[in-house]
């Protein structure tokens, strides 16, 4: 199978990653609860993954709260940072992962910025939707449907000069994009530990800088005593037993980024995404594309997109079809009626899958080519 | 020999400020904090040798790393919360 679907989760795994995992199940008691030797490993194991993330998007560890995906990660930050009926400038490109919970809260949301592939129009929306007296602002740093990377550095500026503390969704740029919670200043930045990060699903990160509301109450081996929740990091936000062999293993698919090198893993995810966008344009279909792209393209047939999206697989390339839980973005976009097919690339994107993918796509068209 | 004992919130805390001081080439043991110790109870120290306690709290202040207190425990056995 060419994996082709890793805006939705990173397939292909480095070794060491399946390695820390299964090392952890064998070795790992339950990390901050005891004083024996399996609960002091299962305690290193966690902190090297902290430790790690915090070398990754240049935070301290205590600053880096495990969430079960980025899902979890946003609900905590929007419902720390975002009073009910609040009003939150957003972007038109957000993921549910966004809009729910925020609808959830009975906000109030200004979509700032709906052209793809224009930072100059994204700029100058979002910085009106900041001067209309926002509260907050979340955005997403890369739409998972068409590989748009936002000017968050910019837009983070913006968030400063203005006073408004903001939320970034790292879902599709973590592991791909350089990321740091210093130098944007965010108040939260979630991202899942699963995608880009290549650790296991029911992973995620959230990087904290700012006063963190828990989503879950309980046990967190600290303080126990107290009835409230801890007041610090990263205990406040970790009720429960961790997913020790998750974090294990995500914690081994950061340390493979920092030796590879994001930079490279984007470089090679971009080449592939060109040479993609490049072989649709030829075959005569809608594609959207520009130059602040990332390892992501979504294309539009003139047959359904879920029919498109399965005649691939039975020619053994996995893609997503449809609305990729993201219909503002579709919206934006103007394929909310059609849905789209996503192809995202992952860090060993090679050439050989985008020949075979456009190969395969051709002869689905019919003749197009 | 006399060993000091730093007490810390969590076992986080507790590791950051193991890394510090492994990072400066001060040993130490992270262990779980006796009850008496933590009145909020639950938390992690690590053991220090007497002649490395003042140069590791040090290190603890500059670095940020957030510490409760600092204990001696005496020839004797008899351990006491002292300031550093």
């Amino acid at each position: 199978m060419i994996y082709l679907d890793n805006g939705a989760t990173s397939l292909h795994k480095p070794p060491s990653v399946k390695r820390a995992v299964a090392d952890a199940m064998e070795r790992c008691a339950n990390p901050g609860r005891g004083g024996y030797p399996a609960a002091e490993v299962a305690a290193r194991t966690v902190y090297s993954a902290r430790e790690a993330a915090g070398r990754l998007f240049a935070c301290e560890p205590e600053q880096v709260v495990f969430t079960s995906n980025c899902t979890h990660g946003l609900n905590m930050a929007i419902r720390s940072l975002v009073k009910p009926g609040a009003s939150v400038a957003i972007t038109g490109f957000e993921h549910n992962a966004v809009t729910r919970p925020l609808k959830a809260l009975g906000t109030r949301t200004v979509v700032a910025g709906r052209k793809l592939f224009d930072p100059d129009d994204t700029l100058e929306r979002f910085e009106d939707a900041l001067c209309s007296g926002v509260d907050a602002a979340v955005f997403t740093h890369m739409s998972n449907v068409f590989g748009y990377i936002l000017p968050v550095g910019q837009m983070a500026a913006l968030c400063r000069q203005h006073g408004v503390p903001f939320i970034v969704d790292a879902a599709q740029s973590a592991g791909g994009l350089p990321i740091s919670l210093k130098e944007l200043g965010a108040a939260f930045i979630a991202m899942p530990g699963h995608k880009g990060l290549l650790g296991p699903q029911g992973t995620g990160l959230l990087l904290c800088n700012s006063e963190l509301r828990p989503l879950l109450y309980g046990g967190t081996g600290s303080a126990s005593i107290l009835q409230d929740m801890p007041d610090f990091l990263p205990d406040r936000g970790e009720a429960g037993t961790l997913n020790v062999p998750g974090i294990a293993g995500l914690g081994a698919g950061i340390e493979y980024l920092l030796r590879t090198g994001v930079d490279a893993v984007f470089a090679r995810e971009r080449a592939e995404a060109k040479r993609c966008v490049h072989g649709l344009k030829r075959l005569g279909f809608q594609v959207f594309s520009g130059a602040d792209q990332g390892g992501t393209v979504s294309f539009v047939a003139d047959k359904d997109c879920e029919l498109v999206a399965r005649q691939l697989a039975k020619r053994g390339i996995a893609v997503r079809a449809g609305l990729h839980c993201a219909p503002l973005a579709h919206e934006s976009a103007g394929t909310l009626e059609t849905g789209a097919v996503r192809v995202s690339y992952g860090h060993d994107a090679a050439p050989w899958q985008t020949a075979r993918f456009l190969q395969a796509v051709s002869a689905i068209a019919g003749g197009k080519m | 020999m006399r060993s000091y004992f730093v007490t810390f919130r969590s076992v986080t805390f507790a590791q950051r400020g193991e890394s510090v001081l492994r990072r400066a080439g001060i040993n130490c043991s992270l262990q779980r904090t006796p009850r008496w110790m933590e009145e909020q109870g639950c938390g992690y120290c690590l053991r220090i040798q007497q002649r490395d306690a003042a140069a590791a709290v040090e290190l603890f202040r500059q670095r940020q790393v957030a510490f409760r207190k600092v204990y001696r425990q005496s020839d004797g056995a008899e351990v006491e919360e002292v300031l550093v």
